[in-house]
């Protein structure tokens, strides 16, 4: 469900639209403030992909507005994609002696120092356990630019507890094409705070 | 753009599509055995490479270095600087190929076609590439256009004899679509 901290959110979105060539989403209307995070329940799988794209300021809105840290994605849409990271639902088809590659070429996209990167990426690989590689490393990936807000499109809900304990204290926005992968999303997220605060 | 990040994109996209560039090499190193003299085989067998390889740079052949170019940092006229260097850097390593066997068969230096040749071919590519981020009619009009600026580039080349006037012609359209590719490009919505 949306929140309401409107002062300083890292990303609202006010009645954002996106429609062209016969396909549309929205309008979704939220915004989530650092350290937070939102699971939200879309109407199909391709809606849940589209929104999880504008949030993550690669799809430009058609009307309505998406901010990212108060960055305009139709005009700052760099500023916009050094905050947020965007994993992708498609699993990635690499295998494991691709992974140090994959890491490489992340790092130089980002400019983030190579061996930092490396380093960081083994340790949050171990971090996801049991995770297929499949779904690890594109978070992985995503992680070592030290983005402030991660926008999971459609995440599977089985690796929920994993992905939520390496994602931290970063804001965390996810699209679901159902109401039961989000509720393991929101229900990992409770049961980690809850263990925080004890 | 670092240029770390401009080789990363070179890298993988040219390490996606090894094989094609190494079958195209193989196949511009018979041409230039079985006809080391004369550009037209060249700049024609080079061209259609380019066309093709620039095709091979359409969204969804590999996704997932769509999806980290499209998620990088990176403005438009940036990644499309780096996207359209891939076919160009495939289809100059097709012309090397060719170099290479002209060379040993002894077709002496032929460092006038060479030129005319790569300058054809970058011009035929570049123009290609435009016509990933469109489909229908638009889409054909490109490859069209493309394959028509190497004929005119062959014209000015082979039947007039103007090398400037080729290399000027060639420089003017490589400069406008690649500015038009990244202006596409920037405004284009990977959904």
């Amino acid at each position: 469900m949306p929140n309401a901290t409107a002062a300083m959110a890292l990303l609202r979105m006010r009645n954002a639209v996106f429609s062209a060539g016969g396909v549309e989403a929205g309008p979704v209307t939220l915004d989530l403030g650092a350290g937070e995070q939102t699971a939200l329940v879309l109407r199909s799988a391709r809606e849940a992909g589209i929104v999880a794209l504008l949030a993550a300021g690669i799809v430009k809105a058609t009307s309505g507005s998406v901010l990212i840290n108060e960055y305009d994605p139709r005009v700052q849409s760099v500023h916009c994609k050094r905050i947020a990271a965007f994993v992708p639902y498609e699993p990635l088809p690499l295998s494991s002696s691709d992974f140090a590659r994959y890491i490489a070429y992340r790092a130089a996209l980002w400019n983030v120092e190579p061996i930092y990167a490396q380093t960081v990426a083994s340790v949050l690989l171990r971090k996801l356990g049991d995770v297929h590689e499949a779904f690890a490393y594109p978070l992985v990936g995503a992680l070592i630019a030290r983005p402030r807000l991660v926008v999971l499109d459609r995440p599977p809900p089985v690796y929920a507890s994993q992905i939520l304990a390496v994602v931290g204290k970063r804001a965390l926005f996810s699209t679901h094409a159902g109401a039961a992968a989000a509720r393991a999303f929101s229900r990992s997220a409770a049961a980690i705070s809850a263990a925080g605060s004890r | 753009m670092t240029p770390r990040a401009l080789a990363a994109i070179l890298g993988a996209r040219l390490r996606a599509e090894r094989r094609t560039i190494l079958y195209a090499c193989a196949a511009a190193l018979v041409l230039g055995f079985a006809q080391p003299r004369g550009a037209a085989g060249l700049i024609f067998l080079c061209s259609l490479f380019g066309i093709v390889m620039a095709l091979a740079q359409d969204p969804g052949r590999y996704p997932h270095l769509d999806r980290c170019e499209q998620s990088a940092p990176l403005f438009g006229r940036e990644l499309a600087r780096a996207k359209a260097l891939v076919p160009c850097v495939a289809a100059v390593l097709a012309i090397c190929g060719y170099s290479a066997a002209r060379l040993l068969a002894g077709a002496g230096d032929a460092g006038v076609t060479l030129v005319a040749a790569t300058a054809a071919v970058v011009a035929t590519t570049l123009v290609a590439l435009s016509a990933t981020i469109r489909t229908g009619p638009s889409r054909a009009l490109y490859v069209v256009l493309a394959g028509s600026a190497g004929a005119c580039a062959y014209f000015l080349a082979i039947v007039v004899g103007s090398i400037p006037g080729e290399l000027a012609f060639c420089a003017l359209v490589s400069f406008l679509a690649l500015r038009q590719y990244g202006e596409a490009l920037a405004r284009y919505d990977p959904v």
